[in-house]
């Protein structure tokens, strides 16, 4: 067999710039390309790619799939990770710098256990420990034994998978049919994982966090707050001190009173203004005695679709009294509902309207409760209300057992003097200033953000084998170890108090372990050249396929590791070979001996990935926002349901949900998070087709094109179609090409055109099928 | 042997508006057949069928089986006694079991048909075809909350990411149509596992679930996504696709003979296809006024009109040739329409909301002679306790016993299988767990659900794990 001639130059162009940085070369960087006569352009550019940011966007992408990168648990209920976005920039970020692949394994799995010399660096491998929470798990299962050897489990398969290339899991259940890994050697490693903290038990639990830590100058400034804090509570307490000895007292009676400030109300108070309101309400303040400027209530109508919801944000944890307000009155329901969904369900109280409320004429205690931290929810309806006028006013969770009095701070009481009254309302006006200045201070504290982190639990243990895997069923007693089968030395004995996540990390990230760098090898060749030297990249175990080339593999793998383990000579080396640079087109001779180029006597085409997609789009439609790093997820978000994806940044950048990703990933065969996938399917359906033809956003963006291409000045139209194709498919066209193209933009010679579309939508066309194309849709 | 097409066979192979393509598409669909390149073409299932599609009527939240089939006089009879139950919820909790209120059902029940089947007053519609029906009283599953239980009933596991029901088969059979999906479900939910209840999970993304709408929209919206362009004239559209085919042939032309190439080819094509035949099929403008008022639609009852017309495309969908249609009532809560953990009475809104659709579903499935190879299926995640949640006013979860209902595709008719015990808490007898249902489904739909398995992860995957067992004692 014959290995193909070398690709045309640009050809190669275009395939390292999506290789490496996922972007298209700009027309200016492709023309640029093509007249650089330098001997070393090539090696140029591509030492320029691997320097350039974009370069960790792109790899750090590829390893994200690796570890099923998510920003939420997926699964039933699903809950966000707001901070998972602190491990993807981890990730970037080692791609940019060359992180040695050993050092960025053992951060992963163990860097909270791992020294380190300043904060920044502890932040770094604390934000890495991520990688064992990130798997989609059911916080919501309630038998709590299996919900965290199910987390252990999940925790297994993925280090076996991403770093070893092994099928652990099956070995929970029962010996591996395939795999020498006897069960014994699934419970030695899930001790050591047993003895990690990883969860944290609620009715819906969730995954361990650690407060991020502060450099310095950042605790300087957090102790100076404090400070400030500490002595503005104190003047406060002062001012109430005097404001009670001219005569002010506290009291929660709001007879003879309309309308109650909320900011008088110590607790969590949300009115009626801040409420969610279904169905039709109206605004009143005809009784007295609510909170703020107005209660609604539902006119007796409707009943059964009225609802309002309260959604208190409760700041920890804990246990609260439910408090709601009303202004009462004789033609009111009795038996108004109130559902309370909390930690352990939900509840419904009926509230009898017509009676005055027990607390100071304004609210009606309605129980005690466990919340979780987060938004809650509270729900007034007019379900069932057929006996009078719901009226929906304000809820106020107030921490269990806290004293009621001084739930509202009266001002003034009736039958002072003037001066008296004037003296006191002054010292409250001085109270009100502290209140809100202390507030103010306290809120502008610098927020210490939880990192999704994980520590060795308090108490480390072996543990038992389970029977069929069933948590319940103990079998014997397994000391914590490693897979025997893939071991090349003993196992330390573990030192009491300790995990043994450090040592397993250092087990795997050995050179001399039989591996963990072949792994790593095949996956940046499978990125490079399509396919893996072992084609299944996570199962280089005996259901795995075997290497085409074992030698080849071998090679490189020792070389990995005897060049520190970096990542980017690798990568040089290959986009810099023969192999890379070959042409992808197939000869009806090779075809009939080798079909699968198994030899590689040709490069493999590649499809390109959804981010590439969407980011070219964006890229040529001049849209692409290129921020680097940082939080992604829309402020205020509290489930990924009906998230909507709005962002222009690059694809990296967009939010990860397992249960609701944005349309372009979903069709165009991105990684599904819900499992750990070092390889993507290429399919080819009709959803694809649809998305390209129709899809809103393609409109958009190849119109916003046209505009920008229309914009700038060129000789003829020729011209400008050429300068359009070099921007989508990094060539100029074909004469076939050329021709279908001007008979879009100049049909018929402009003159019997029947279309009335304008200049910019028929560029918008010719985008649009540029960007539908074979050429544009494979990386050739 | 009747040369004729039947009109379903009619449909099938043109999704409407192909009339004159009829013949050569069933020629060349049935070419395809036989060599198996495309992953969709219909293939013949490895023994004989009884049922050729599915259309599973999704009960989201969760009914309870003692206020609507399973009828228990005991309940009556010790209505408010305290009794020691093992409630799931508490049991997985706390380890402990307690004592609960027994809750007699606020609905009366009568026995109907020949069979002399209990139904409660929820479903007077539904009532009226217990003869065509068969019961599963002794239903048990996995998973205590809705998230798990939900994900179970449509993948056969809680936790782990595996293929939807509807995947298997169609990754077992095919389509039946080349301008339609092959699995489709109607308006689902976003939550309690959301999409993954029709996903593909490891098997070849041809074989996922089309969503066409989605739950809290209404059903006179529904469409599959991007189906339509109304920024672009229909004269441009048709230009700039003709432009395409340019490209992508000259593009091809360099390649001969490449398939990968082609596939794409043909998704496109496929896609133009469905812009115009898809939109016909959800049209329900032409269905004859009768048709639409057996489902509820036009009758004056706002309740009905939504699911209603979900129903009716389904059958619509069926009869084109889609092989699995899910009809889901379903909301996005974490407390799912049939979740009546308080206020009990609420069943009666959602039984208003789906008696008469579904029993249109059945009649009219029935008129046209499609029940015969038609399998539906009705049920939910798991059953309600026969006891009061907290005392309260409400049932809670119960995945211990419930109840479903089949109809058609194979299944004996005016026929009950399986008991709970006195209460209606526990299965005791003809238990079937959800994976015996999933295999079971498969069996009816001529497959083995042993062998119907996927390599992935380097083992080969299963529908039922290793478990199920097919329920011969329902097989007509």
């Amino acid at each position: 067999m014959t290995p193909n001639p070398d690709a045309d130059r640009l050809v190669w162009l275009r395939r390292l710039y999506f290789d490496l940085i996922g972007l298209p070369p700009s027309p200016e960087e492709i023309e640029a390309f093509a007249g650089d006569e330098s001997p070393v352009a090539c090696e140029t550019l591509v030492d320029r790619l691997l320097n350039s940011k974009h370069f960790g966007e792109r790899w750090g992408r590829n390893w994200l799939d690796v570890v099923r990168f998510a920003e939420s648990s997926g699964g039933g209920r699903t809950l966000l990770f707001p901070d998972a976005w602190r491990f993807r920039d981890y990730v970037i970020d080692s791609f940019n710098r060359d992180l040695p692949y050993d050092q960025f394994l053992t951060q992963q799995i163990a860097g909270d256990l791992l020294e380190c010399k300043d904060t920044d660096q502890r932040v770094r491998y604390l934000t890495a420990t991520a990688f064992l929470l990130l798997g989609p798990i059911n916080y919501e299962m309630q038998d709590k034994d299996i919900l965290e050897m199910d987390i252990v489990d999940e925790q297994l398969d993925t280090i076996g998978k991403a770093f070893m290339g092994m099928t652990i899991g099956c070995a929970r259940c029962h010996d591996h049919k395939f795999d020498p890994i006897p069960t014994s050697d699934y419970y030695a490693m899930a001790g050591i994982f047993k003895s990690t903290r990883s969860v944290i038990h609620s009715n819906v639990s969730k995954w361990n966090t650690t407060p991020l830590p502060r450099s310095a100058a950042e605790q300087a400034d957090y102790e100076k707050h404090q400070q400030s804090i500490a002595k503005l509570e104190d003047e406060l307490k002062l001012a109430k001190m005097a404001w009670s000895e001219a005569g002010g007292k506290p009291q929660n009676d709001v007879s003879g009173l309309r309308a109650v400030d909320p900011a008088r109300v110590n607790g969590i108070v949300v009115d009626d203004a801040m409420a969610e309101i279904v169905g039709d309400w109206t605004e009143s303040t005809h009784t007295a005695g609510y909170l703020g400027k107005q209660y609604i209530h539902d006119a007796s109508e409707d009943r059964g679709a009225k609802r309002v919801i309260f959604r208190p944000a409760v700041p920890h944890a804990g246990r609260y009294q439910v408090l709601v307000s009303y202004s009462a009155s004789s033609n009111r329901s009795k038996k108004v509902p109130v559902k309370i969904e909390h930690a352990d369900g939900h509840d419904v109280v009926r509230v009898n309207q017509k009676q005055r409320p027990s607390i100071g004429g304004l609210f009606e205690a309605l129980g005690d409760f466990d919340f979780e931290q987060g938004p809650s929810l509270i729900e007034i309806s007019n379900q069932g209300t057929t006996d009078g006028v719901v009226i929906a006013d304000a809820v106020v969770l107030v921490p269990a057992g806290q004293e009621l009095a001084g739930l509202m701070r009266q001002a003034a009481e009736r039958m002072q003097s003037e001066d008296e009254l004037a003296r006191i309302k002054q010292l409250d006006d001085e109270v009100k200033r502290l209140e809100v200045k202390l507030k103010t201070l306290r809120k502008s504290v610098p927020q210490q953000p939880a990192l999704m982190a994980t520590v060795d639990a308090a108490a480390t243990t072996d543990i038992h084998v389970a029977i069929r895997g069933q948590a319940h069923l103990k079998g014997d007693l397994v000391p914590r170890g490693v897979l025997g089968a893939a071991s090349w030395g003993t196992f330390p004995a573990l030192s009491k108090g300790t995990s043994g996540r450090k040592e397993l990390a250092q087990w795997i990230s050995h050179p001399q372990h039989p591996l963990t760098a072949r792994v790593m090898v095949n996956r940046i060749w499978y990125w490079l050249m399509g396919r893996g030297l072992v084609s299944t990249v996570d199962n280089f175990g005996s259901m795995g396929s075997l290497p085409s080339h074992p030698e080849l593999l071998d090679h490189l793998a020792s070389q990995f590791v005897q060049q520190d383990w970096s990542i980017k000579r690798l990568i040089r080396a290959i986009v810099l070979s023969r192999t890379y640079r070959m042409d992808s087109k197939s000869t009806p001779e090779a075809v009939a001996i080798d079909p699968e180029n198994r030899w590689y006597w040709r490069m493999n085409r590649k499809r390109l990935p959804a981010e590439a997609i969407r980011d070219s789009l964006l890229s040529v439609a001049g849209d692409l926002d290129l921020t680097y790093g940082g939080s992604n997820i829309k402020a205020g978000t509290s489930i990924e349901y009906g998230y909507q994806f709005t962002s222009t940044r690059r694809s990296v950048y967009v939010p990860v949900f397992r249960n609701h990703l944005p349309e372009v990933f979903e069709v165009f065969d991105f990684a599904d998070p819900n499992t750990q996938s070092g390889s993507r399917t290429a399919s080819a359906v009709a959803s694809q087709s649809l998305w390209m033809m129709n899809h809103p956003n393609v409109i958009a963006r190849t119109e916003q094109a046209a505009r920008q291409l229309l914009n700038r000045s060129f000789a003829s139209d020729e011209e400008r179609i050429r300068f359009a194709h070099l921007q989508v498919l990094s060539r100029p066209p074909t004469e076939r090409e050329m021709t279908v193209a001007t008979s879009l933009i100049v049909p018929n010679g402009a003159l019997e055109d029947s279309s009335s579309a304008s200049s910019v939508q028929r560029y918008a066309m010719l985008y649009r099928v540029l960007f539908q194309c074979l050429a544009f849709r494979y990386l050739d | 042997m009747n040369l004729m097409p039947s009109r379903r066979q009619a449909l099938q192979s043109i999704g409407c508006g192909f009339g004159m393509l009829a013949a050569s598409a069933l020629a060349q669909r049935e070419a395809r057949a036989a060599k198996p390149a495309n992953p969709l073409a219909a293939k013949l299932p490895p023994f004989a069928a009884r049922a050729k599609r599915v259309i599973f009527v999704f009960m989201q939240g969760g009914p309870s089986q003692v206020d609507t089939f399973d009828y228990k006089a005991k309940l009556r009879q010790l209505d408010g006694e305290m009794q020691t139950f093992d409630d799931a919820r508490v049991l997985a909790k706390t380890k402990e079991i307690k004592q609960h209120r027994v809750f007699e059902s606020p609905w009366k029940f009568k026995r109907y048909g020949e069979c002399g089947q209990h139904v409660s007053e929820l479903f007077p519609h539904i009532a009226e075809h217990v003869d065509d029906l068969c019961f599963l009283k002794g239903m048990h599953t996995d998973g205590v909350a809705h998230g798990p239980a939900t994900l179970f009933l449509h993948t056969g596991s809680i936790n782990l990411v595996r293929p939807s029901v509807g995947s298997w088969v169609l990754y077992g059979l095919g389509t039946e149509n080349d301008n339609l999906p092959g699995f489709v479900t109607l308006q689902p939910s976003m939550g309690n596992g959301g999409p993954r209840n029709y996903n593909n999970a490891f098997l070849p993304a041809v074989y996922q679930g089309t969503a066409v709408g989605r739950a809290g929209t209404p059903a006179t919206s529904a469409q599959i996504r991007n189906l339509r362009n109304e920024l672009v004239t229909q004269e441009d559209q048709r230009k700039q696709f003709e432009a395409l085919r340019e490209f992508n042939a000259a593009q091809l032309a360099d390649r001969p003979g490449d398939q990968e190439l082609e596939a794409v080819i043909n998704s496109y094509e496929l896609a133009w296809r469905m812009q115009k035949s898809v939109p016909d099929i959800l049209d329900l403008g032409g269905e004859p006024e009768h048709i639409q008022r057996m489902y509820g639609i036009g009758v004056g009852n706002q309740a009905t009109e939504d699911f209603g017309r979900q129903c009716l495309m389904a059958r619509r969908l069926c009869e084109a040739g889609v092989r699995y249609v899910q009809v889901n009532y379903s909301d996005n809560g974490n407390n799912p329409r049939w979740d009546q953990h308080s206020n009990l009475e609420k069943h009666a809104d959602h039984a208003l909301a789906t008696d008469q659709p579904v029993a249109g579903l059945l009649a009219d499935l029935k008129q046209r002679g499609l029940l015969e190879d038609t399998l539906v299926w009705w049920g939910g995640e798991f059953g309600r306790t026969p006891y009061a949640q907290a005392n309260g006013t409400g049932r809670d979860h119960n995945p211990y016993g419930f109840t479903m209902f089949l109809a058609g595709g194979g299944v004996k008719s005016g026929f009950s299988y399986g008991e709970t015990d006195e209460f209606g808490h526990h299965a005791i007898t003809g238990k079937v767990h959800m994976h015996d249902w999933h295999a079971t489904l498969l069996h009816l739909m001529g497959m083995n659900h042993e062998e119907l398995t996927f390599m992935h992860d380097g083992r080969p995957f299963r529908l039922t794990d290793v478990h199920g067992e097919v329920v011969t004692e329902i097989l007509a």
